[in-house]
């Protein structure tokens, strides 16, 4: 008997295919059901964070970070704003406002867990009138009502959570980071909603909606000034000042709003208030250097909100 | 960031180092092979009785590791399932290449062929998850040995 071992063709035991495609199909397949899975969960999240009572969401609110530098005179003025739009917005039983205002100049505002508002002295010096104010008041405030901040945390804890889980490093201590408070990134439809919410507020108030193009025309002009890059809290890239201005002469078209009007100045003392309030800001934040390990302000560079 | 830039350098380097390496070893593989084919490696139990064999055990073994590109296109794998093509390729490898050391042994002892061939894969990583991922194929057989010469 001869014993001899036959030539076996090449690429029955070795798939032939190449690795970098195999590389491309697999890791698309997987990029994309990781996006899927995360639109999933925040969507799932946002939506269990609706159903939290407001007064539970109070509980949650960062309330060492919020330092308030407003005067007595200037917190009045301002709750007296605050209520008067609570009223025209209708905000459902037990929403308390609360407005809160920062000697920082950095040009900022947004609205937190809570209905805990923040307003900047950066911001709030460069306002025209007060109808420009009441604007900015009532965007947040719609943010507030519409539930924006606790939905968008919600969001991102189910997502950080369960993605955690799957690679088994859960941080579960997402409601415990600072950041994530003043670092609220709304959707563009949170945004063109609360725009929405705010006109009609304010075209109650004074009977046309002068004061919210005003407001637009100081952002963009920051925006001009600082670049892209320092992006403005509450008017950030969503939805895009052009598209944004535009949404508001369409719906002032179709409403039949005038966009003009006699605008309300803003008290005389407000500029002394202002300066009164970075002297607060500048006393605080001494007293802070001097006791380390104190939780940051608001005001630290993590303060600049919605960035990009 | 880091972790990502050191990942992707991994996987580049896993790539580029690990094709390199293979294609080499294939050209040796075939090469080889094709030298010692004139040796048989059979896989039957029942060697000839005539003429009177000397006989002796020969093995050949061989460690092989994956590189991290094919480890990660493996744990991608892991996710849908199918063919884990990355590592085919691997074992392929480490298959031939101890039959090979298999037959170099028996070579070099004079023999005319070598029966009763058999193959033993062992994981060198066991309770320590993806810590290695390295196994040791051996292949082993009964050289037969002409002692006419």
């Amino acid at each position: 008997m001869k014993y001899r071992n036959p030539r076996i063709p090449e690429g029955i035991n070795v798939s032939d295919r190449h690795p970098l495609k195999e590389l491309f199909v697999l890791a698309g397949g997987a990029l994309l059901l990781l996006f899927l899975l995360s639109w999933l969960l925040g969507q799932f999240g946002g939506r269990l964070a609706r159903l939290l009572p407001f007064e539970h969401e109070a509980a949650l609110a960062p309330v060492s970070l919020l330092r308030n530098d407003a005067g007595p005179e200037l917190q009045a003025y301002l709750e007296q704003l605050g209520s008067r739009l609570s009223e025209e917005m209708a905000l459902p039983d037990g929403m308390q406002v609360h407005l809160q205002m920062s000697g920082d100049d950095t040009f900022n505002a947004f609205a937190t867990l809570g209905g805990n508002i923040l307003l900047y002295r950066g911001l709030l010096e460069q306002l025209p009138h007060e109808n420009a104010l009441v604007m900015l008041l009532a965007h947040e405030m719609a943010h507030v009502e519409h539930r924006d901040p606790i939905v968008q945390i919600g969001q991102g804890a189910a997502i950080q959570v369960t993605l955690g889980l799957l690679i088994g490093d859960p941080n579960l201590a997402v409601l415990g980071s600072a950041g994530l408070y003043t670092q609220l990134h709304y959707t563009r439809e949170m945004e063109r909603e609360a725009d929405t919410e705010a006109l009609v507020a304010v075209q109650r108030l004074y009977g046309h909606i002068g004061g919210a193009r005003e407001l637009f025309n100081v952002i963009h002009a920051q925006r001009d000034k600082s670049g892209r890059e320092e992006m403005p809290a509450i008017f950030s890239s969503h939805p895009l000042d052009a598209q944004r201005l535009e949404a508001i002469g369409d719906l002032a078209r179709e409403r039949g709003w005038s966009e003009t009007g006699e605008t309300t100045p803003l008290p005389a003392a407000f500029g002394r208030w202002m300066s009164e309030a970075a002297a607060r800001a500048a006393k605080a934040k001494e007293e802070d250097a001097l006791k380390p390990g104190l939780p940051i302000s608001p005001a630290s560079p993590a303060g600049r909100l919605h960035p990009g | 960031m880091y972790n990502l830039i050191l990942f992707l350098v991994l996987l580049s380097l896993g790539y580029a180092v690990g094709q390199f390496a293979e294609r080499r070893h294939y050209r040796s593989i075939l090469q080889r092979e094709e030298k010692l084919n004139s040796l048989p490696a059979i896989a039957s139990r029942y060697p000839p009785t005539e003429p009177h064999y000397q006989q002796a055990l020969v093995t050949g073994s061989t460690v092989v590791s994956v590189d991290y590109f094919k480890r990660f296109l493996a744990a991608l794998r892991n996710l849908f399932g199918g063919r884990v093509t990355s590592y085919e390729s691997l074992l392929d490898r480490a298959r031939r290449e101890s039959l090979l050391r298999m037959k170099q042994q028996a070579a070099a002892m004079g023999a005319a062929m070598v029966f009763n061939v058999k193959y033993e894969t062992a994981s060198i990583s066991k309770g320590r998850g993806n810590s290695i991922g390295s196994i040791e194929v051996l292949a082993y057989g009964t050289a037969l040995i002409d002692p006419r010469g």
